[in-house]
């Protein structure tokens, strides 16, 4: 037997009361659990709300290995965003474009073009990384979903405009050694040029693979590639490029 | 044959002067085609399937829902739905309308989590959920109306502004929010306009569900659509009536204040 200390005797009585309290109602509060709402901020709260309230399955195994809760936390540029809802003040916004710089890992062996006929499909998947009531395969490649925001293929109808057109990208600008560094860039960390831009950082968080980086870079830079069917003579002086 | 050719002729000699032809947001007259088709909602099939199942004797304790509070008082309908999510004394939070659906299924019916009315949140092509069908209906008794969630409870109000934190809160394997792509008028995915929270009255259209739609061939609950944008942001997946899914769609209701529910609607 263990002796009655003063825990003991506290616990007990604070269980009786819960009983108590629980035979008043037909369900137990589900509040009475864990800490008081009502002492928190709003954003405390929300945080309360992505880690300890249950909300979210957090424990689920998620495609890059590890599980969902590290999908839920922020990093710094995640963080910064969310709390200038995108409206970064200038100090602010300079020191995302200083991390999101530091952040670009480049190719070895240079910035190559891969085949844009690959890098179409991947323009129009926007399959990849999706955890929940079902998951993606990790065994299939993740897509680009370019489509989603950009215009790119003038054939191609469904295409949306959260992002500007792309259309004619590398017919107006070349594939030269700076064009390709730029593009690199804007699909590996896009706040590097734009920060609190909506882009992903498709290098930085893993999405696509260099190599599938590669092809897309193709599709957009390529003069073979349907995104370049050609301008109208002046059209680039017109636009300043 | 003939009836739906001289309604469909009605509704083109009609279209010049629907109202919300006026509107310069692309998210309401764009889907033109939805509104016309709006005549004929299958999601009145659900409705009647839920009013049936609401006055129907159901469950251990063999009680229908109709002393169940939706907040209004037992038994009331009307324009409950559009003044939710509400804090319920009895529960001690916040509850959106499918889970004041199921604290009532519990208590007044006596079903469990595992029993199937329960269990089943979503439909199916070939089955329609309790839930959704219970929810269609209840919602209903709101159409028209203009959403008018109280924040009178401090937990209502806390809610309401955690949502908001949410709503802005960018996270996940392609640095999503629902920010991304809600906070803009005219944007799209793909071709589906998007509605954007700072616009009211797209953003009341666009908050109403329960709604049938139609590439998924059934009717859809805030739950559902709540769920599929963490899906589809690369998040982690959202449960099911979790005080996070509460939160964000406190906040969402709260934006459409003072702007009419069309319930139950028809979308893309």
């Amino acid at each position: 037997m263990y002796p009655w200390n003063h825990r003991t005797v506290m616990v007990t009585a604070l269980l009786a009361l819960a009983g108590v309290a629980g035979c008043a109602q037909q369900e137990t509060p589900e509040r009475s659990r864990g800490p008081d709402p009502l002492q928190m901020t709003p954003e405390a709260y929300a945080e309360y709300l992505v880690f300890e309230s249950g909300s979210f399955r957090l424990d689920q195994p998620v495609q890059e290995g590890g599980d969902a809760r590290q999908r839920m936390e922020q990093d710094e540029i995640q963080r910064l965003c969310s709390e200038t809802r995108n409206r970064p003040p200038a100090d602010v916004a300079a020191r995302i474009v200083r991390i999101a710089r530091e952040s670009i890992r480049y190719p070895e062996g240079g910035i190559q073009l891969g085949d844009w006929r690959k890098g179409a499909e991947l323009a129009r998947s926007g399959y990849g990384y999706r955890v929940g009531h079902r998951n993606d395969d990790p065994d299939r490649t993740a897509g680009g979903n370019c489509y989603a925001c950009h215009q790119m293929d003038p054939d191609e109808l469904g295409y949306g405009n959260l992002g500007p057109s792309l259309t004619n990208y590398g017919e107006l600008r070349g594939q030269g050694e700076s064009v390709r560094r730029f593009v690199y860039e804007m699909i590996y960390n896009p706040h590097a040029y734009f920060p609190c831009t909506n882009m992903p950082r498709f290098g930085v968080n893993d999405f696509l693979s260099e190599e599938s980086i590669s092809h897309i870079m193709a599709y957009l830079l390529d003069p073979e590639s349907p995104v370049n069917p050609g301008i109208e003579p002046g059209e680039g002086e017109r636009r300043g490029l | 044959m003939l009836r739906r050719l001289l309604w469909y002729s009605i509704l083109l000699s009609g279209l010049a002067c629907v109202p919300a032809a006026a509107s310069d947001s692309p998210y309401l007259t764009k889907r033109q085609q939805l509104m016309m088709l709006a005549e004929s909602n299958p999601a009145e099939l659900t409705l009647w399937k839920g009013e049936e199942l609401f006055h129907e004797k159901r469950g251990p304790k063999n009680a229908s829902l109709e002393a169940c509070d939706f907040g209004l008082g037992p038994g009331v309908l009307e324009g409950a739905y559009v003044q939710m999510p509400r804090y319920f004394e009895d529960a001690g939070r916040v509850m959106d309308l499918e889970s004041r659906i199921i604290y009532c299924m519990k208590t007044l019916q006596g079903f469990t989590e595992e029993d199937a009315p329960i269990a089943r949140k979503h439909s199916s092509t070939t089955h329609t959920a309790d839930l959704v069908a219970l929810y269609t209906y209840i919602a209903s008794q709101s159409d028209g109306m203009k959403w008018d969630p109280p924040m009178d409870h401090p937990m209502e109000r806390l809610t309401r502004d955690a949502g908001e934190v949410l709503f802005y809160r960018r996270a996940g394997k392609m640095d999503f929010g629902c920010v991304s792509c809600h906070s803009e008028q005219r944007k799209r995915i793909r071709l589906s306009y998007l509605p954007s929270v700072h616009q009211p009255a797209e953003w009341a259209k666009a908050i109403s569900w329960p709604a049938y739609r139609i590439g998924h061939g059934v009717v859809r609950s805030s739950q559902h659509r709540v769920r599929g944008c963490y899906w589809q942001m690369r998040q982690a997946g959202l449960n099911f009536g979790s005080e996070a899914s509460i939160a964000i769609l406190s906040f969402w209701t709260d934006q459409a204040r003072g702007h009419v529910a069309t319930l139950p609607d028809l979308k893309r």
